[in-house]
């Protein structure tokens, strides 16, 4: 029991309000996260904030093959940890790749992404902690595709890779992934 | 035979001028690395471009345990990390700064306070290197080790010390490790 409320506590102090997501990756085979945070509302819900929250998250499966040679798409959710707090784990979408145009929202600047960087936005543009704040972030963050959600039953199925309209204009429009 | 080429190829196909180092890891606790590039010396001897070249190249030892919490990494620890502008590829600089710090940048007048979450890093060869003189702060998430020892060639073998460039940097926190 107290092993329990112990690991409980330990989840509970790695939610925090805004936009931040813990993620729990304990081995590089592991290929499973739970969703924290609200930043990629409505494709993935996180638990509520209160004891036991995290069993009515979404448990994300996550893709480990495409860090072999970094073939990433825009427009894939990806998990990646942070470049403010190495030791936490966050999960946006991948919006823009090297060398890409992507526009800044709020503003009316256009910003290139400079090489062996991504830009990365939470679908919930409002509380998301992302590119927005911390700029373009080196693609050795990146740690995975988020692919599937696995549980709750209710919510089982693929994450589709969408990419919104009109933020990013690419130099190399045939393909979209980075290798 | 073939293989052995195969293989060879594979390393020379690694060695970049400039500052770049393969690694293999396959633990989480410690692991071994070639050196490449001469970024690091004389603290780390790449071995040269020829066929074969990485049979002289020094082997370095990294310790992963450090990857437990951030915060055992010291200014002055040798690090292995995943560079900013290639993801496949693995550099082997020097921790210079930490965040919070404020760090003289090398040919201006200038000093840069190193954001938060990040460290500069730079090789003891500075003319050849490729280090936060080009790329600026990295994040420290990137840090995938310390290099501890060299195991190999014998000659060289012993602790990489741990040392820090004088009047490069001015800490908030100058005591204590981070």
């Amino acid at each position: 029991m107290r092993e329990l409320a112990g690991s409980v506590w330990l989840l509970i102090k790695r939610v925090m309000t805004g936009a931040v997501v813990g993620v729990t990756i304990s081995d590089r085979f592991e290929c499973v996260a739970t969703m924290h945070g609200g930043s990629m509302e409505p494709t993935l819900h996180s638990g509520g904030n209160e004891p036991f929250g995290y069993l009515k998250a979404d448990l994300l499966y996550l893709d480990k093959m495409s860090l072999r040679n970094y073939t990433f798409s825009r427009g894939d959710v990806v998990v990646f940890r942070s470049p403010l707090e190495p030791k936490m784990w966050l999960v946006k979408r991948l919006i823009a790749l090297p060398s890409d145009w992507v526009t800044v929202p709020g503003t009316y600047e256009i910003l290139q992404v400079p090489k062996g960087h991504c830009w990365v936005e939470g679908d919930n543009a409002e509380v998301s902690f992302d590119s927005k704040s911390f700029g373009p972030i080196p693609l050795a963050l990146l740690k995975g595709r988020v692919t599937n959600v696995i549980w709750p039953p209710s919510r089982f199925g693929h994450v589709e890779n969408r990419l919104p309209e009109g933020r990013v204009l690419s130099q190399n429009r045939g393909t979209s992934t980075y290798s």
